[in-house]
Formats: C-alpha cells, structure tokens, sequence
C-alpha cells in the first residue's frame, strides 16, 4: 500500500515537473513548415524585383522638389505633417522627392544642386559616398516592417537596396560636372526636429545628368 | 456542542462582512483586472527598468501588475506564461528571451484570449503578438559604426563581443555595425565572440582578447553590460586609454562613462517608452481597441562626449 502510494506521489511529482517546465512543445507540421520557409529570404533577390517593379515606377508618387523646398523654407512642421514619412516611435522622419536643377558645386561624396531658378546655393545635395541604413527602404512607404516576421530579413533589404544604389546610380552621378542640368529622385533623412534642412541632403534613387 | 445562535448570527455577519472588505479593497486597487510583465532576465539592470516601467504604467493605468523573471531560459518563460494563463491575467507585455523559442508562448497566451504585446526583443512572427515594439537595432548601429570609423580612424584591429547568438538583436546590431565598417579594409576584426550580453562574461571574454592582442585599438559591443565588462578588462590591463569602447542600450553607468570621456559612445534605446507604451497598448486593447501595427520600430540615438548632456534616466532628459 505505502510503495502504491509512494510510486502515484512520484508519479504526480514529475507530471507536475513536466506541466511547469515542459520538455517539447508540440507545433503543427504547417506552421513549422510556414515559419522555416519564412526565414528562407534572398534579400538581394526580392530587392532587385522591388527596385524595378515597385521602387522606380513610384518615384512619379514622389513630392516635386519645388513645391517641397518652398514649403520646408516656410514652416518646416506643416511641410513635415504634409509630405514626410514618419518612422515608428522617435522623431526622425523621410521626405520621398523629385526634381531638376543645376549642379551648383562638387566636394568628395557630395553634389550639391541649386532647383530654384538662378539659385546660387545648395538646395539639394545628393549623396555620392557609401550609402548606409534604412532612408530608402523606409523613405517610400512601399515596405513595412510589420510584413516581415524576422527583422534581420528587413534589415537585409536595407543592405540590398543600398548595394543596388551603389551599383546602378552613383557611379554615373560621380562623372557630372559644375553646371550641369541634373534631374533626380530619391530620399531624404531628417534626424530630428532640431536638423538643419538648408540643404536637404538626398539618397539618390534615379538621376540623369543632361 | 451547544451553538448560541446569536454568537453563530455574529460570526457569520463577520465572516460575510471581511469578505466584502477584501473584495471591495481589491476590486478598488485593481479595478481593471491584471496585466503580467514577463521580463528575459532581471540580473541586467536595462532589463529591470524595463519590466518596472511597464508595471509602473500598468498601475497608473488602474491595474494589478506583476513582473515575472524568465531568467534567459525559455522553459522557465512557459512556466511564467502556463501561470499567466492560468491565473486570469487580462494582457501580457512581453519581453521574450528567444525569438523563436517564444512563439509558442505567445500562442498559447493567444489562443486562451490574452494579448501579448512584445517589448524591446521580437518574435519571428506577425500573427501571434498584438503588436511588437522593437528598438531600430540596425539603424542605431549603422550610426554607431559610422562613428567608430570617425573615432577609430579606417585603420585598425578591433573585436566584437556578440549578445545572446540566438537572438535577433544580436545579429541586427552586429549586422548594422558591419554594414559601415566592413567598408574599411584598414579596419581588421581580430576576434568576433559572444559574452551573451553578460557584464562578467564580457571581463572574461575581452581578458583573453586582449592575451592575444595587445595591440587593440577598439572594441565594439552589443550591449551596455558587455561595454562595461570589456572597460573593467581594460583597466585591469591599464589599456583603457589605448581601447575604444563602443557599447549599445543607453545604460546610466554608461552615459555616465561616456560623460567622463572613458567610454566613446553608446546606442540609447529608450526601454521606458517602450514598456509604458506597451502597458498603454494593452489597456487600450482591453478597452476594444484592435487595430495596431504588428511592428513598430523605436529610433535609437547616438550617445557621445558631444551630447551625453542630453541623455541620463534610460532616455532623453
């Protein structure tokens, strides 16, 4: 009798060990199967698809340098309300333009762009060095985190989307010459409320030099 | 036994009249019901704000709030969470200790009707939590990495001491740091390890780097207790001077070193705006709220000598 009830205690004492810290879990075999093929990702991939079929067709979408910069010079908070993208949580924000002008100057990884008619100084610097972080993954609202069940995924597409920069746009950009007609689109990062947007510092998606 | 029925009357109007009491005292300090905090380790003092904030604005928001220890141990979290669900919690804010291993969990709350809302660390999933508030680890340590290379220069041999390897912060922060100053071939990576986020790994970790490379110019971390840890190596070996330290989460200790110019810079995540928001998001579910973005990622700043003025208190002063 004792050793009965010594063997059910025992019993009971690991069923109970095991409720609290269970040994497996039990996942269906279509979930499983959903989530590995979720983490099987090509970034590089999915971001020379996008590039093309998503990313330069929307550039049309973006707001006209001329109507942003008149904007931004007259109450930067409205223009931000107006045409910026916000991210998340945290005061940093991305305008998506496009525009023409005239090539002002050129110094190391920077051109710098007059768009207002016989403009003397620098409205628009387009960026010509190493491109890092999320400002054209971000900058259109074509992509949201909330898609992507991993962020290193998403993170990857950051990579990617600069890669492609690096490759496709700037090795043109870098020939253009002081005074040359330029017309661009691309995407701008502003920090925080206190960032100076006198110029507007722009990763080029697309540019022509005429 | 003789019963005096005027004594039994007493006995039975006290009895009824504690149990209102007791009622009445709980349902007026948690009117709302309960909201569990579930914490990855509270042996890292990033994390116990965290968890405290959360519980701190869950209470200002009228409920009971508890904060369970997962301890980095998954098990112990579906411990936590089988407690949870059996214990009548209304929502769970979430930290999880692996981004896979803790799907399950959130399921398991899920399919038993309590929301989960994610805090600082994710889940490879968009359909199990309610919503997911994430530090941008990436971005902050592309700002980061830019900042090594103006500080360390574009020649140099440095290390990496990596947080928890299954953990997607880990390899966000590392891949963002990388992502900048991968760019350099001057720059040579001399050792790439894991103290698991752990200030006393991190001494340990960063003693033998330093054995077998006394001439280490700077070392990145992915975290504040592993920065503190890779410093206190220095000092022993007196090359704090020679070593840059790079760390990431905005830990007071931290700002305070960076204040003093001992350690170079550090990533602010603001852990209290993530909790309280989460707390927020909560209540507002329970109240019939449902519409929230899956992800939504935090910005995190960079802290150096040139701005450390203006972060203390896990945040923006």
């Amino acid at each position: 009798m004792r050793r009965a009830i010594a063997i059910t205690a025992l019993i009971g004492a690991a069923g109970g060990l095991c409720w609290l810290f269970p040994l497996f879990h039990v996942v269906s075999l279509k979930r499983a199967l959903a989530e590995k093929s979720a983490r099987i990702f090509d970034a590089a991939q999915f971001s020379d698809v996008f590039w093309s079929e998503k990313l330069l067709p929307s550039i049309d979408k973006a707001v006209p340098a001329e109507k942003l910069l008149p904007a931004i010079r007259a109450d930067p908070a409205a223009a931000k309300t107006n045409y910026a993208r916000s991210l998340g949580m945290g005061d940093s924000y991305i305008y998506f333009l496009r525009g023409a002008g005239k090539v002002i100057s050129i110094s190391g990884d920077e051109i710098s762009v007059g768009v207002s008619e016989n403009a003397t100084n620098a409205e628009i610097v387009l960026e010509t060095g190493l491109i890092f972080g999320n400002t054209l993954r971000d900058g259109t609202g074509l992509l949201s985190a909330s898609d992507y069940p991993d962020s290193q995924d998403f993170n990857d597409i950051a990579s990617a989307l600069n890669k492609i920069v690096g490759q496709r746009v700037l090795p043109k950009l870098r020939e253009t010459k002081v005074g040359a007609k330029i017309s661009f689109a691309g995407c701008a990062e502003v920090d925080d409320e206190s960032a100076d947007l006198h110029p507007l510092h722009v990763v080029p998606i697309q540019a022509e030099v005429q | 036994m003789k019963t005096n029925p005027f004594k039994l009357a007493l006995i039975v109007c006290l009895t009824a009249a504690a149990i209102l009491f007791t009622h009445s005292s709980s349902a007026q300090s948690a009117p709302k019901g309960k909201i569990a905090v579930v914490v990855s380790t509270l042996n890292n003092p990033w994390f116990v704000v965290l968890g405290e904030a959360a519980k701190a604005r869950a209470i200002e928001l009228g409920y009971d709030a508890t904060i369970f220890d997962s301890q980095n141990d998954t098990a112990k979290e579906a411990a936590n969470f089988e407690n949870i669900i059996a214990s009548g919690y209304k929502a769970i804010v979430f930290n999880p200790t692996d981004a896979n291993g803790s799907i399950a969990n959130v399921r398991k709350a899920k399919d038993a009707g309590i929301p989960v809302f994610c805090i600082d660390r994710e889940i490879n999933s968009t359909n199990a939590a309610v919503a997911q508030m994430l530090s941008d680890n990436y971005s902050g340590c592309v700002k980061l990495g830019q900042y090594f290379v103006k500080q360390v220069g574009e020649n140099g041999k440095y290390a990496e001491l990596l947080g928890i390897v299954g953990d997607n912060n880990t390899w966000n922060r590392s891949k963002g740091f990388h992502s900048v100053v991968d760019n350099y071939p001057g720059l040579k990576m001399v050792a790439q390890q894991s103290a698991e986020f752990d200030r006393a790994k991190a001494l340990e970790v960063m003693e033998s780097i330093l054995q077998a490379n006394p001439d280490l110019t700077a070392v990145f971390c992915g975290n504040d207790a592993m920065a503190m840890g890779a410093y206190q190596a220095l000092v022993a070996a007196g090359k704090e001077k020679q070593v840059k330290v790079f760390g990431f989460d905005g830990a007071d200790d931290v700002v305070k070193l960076i204040a003093e110019g001992k350690i170079t810079a550090t990533g602010m995540q603001f852990p209290k705006l993530m909790a309280r928001t989460a707390a927020e998001y909560a209540d507002e579910y329970i109240q019939g709220k449902r519409d929230f973005n899956q992800k939504i990622p935090v910005k995190v700043d960079l802290v150096t000598k040139d701005n450390v003025g203006k972060y203390g208190d896990y945040g923006k002063k």
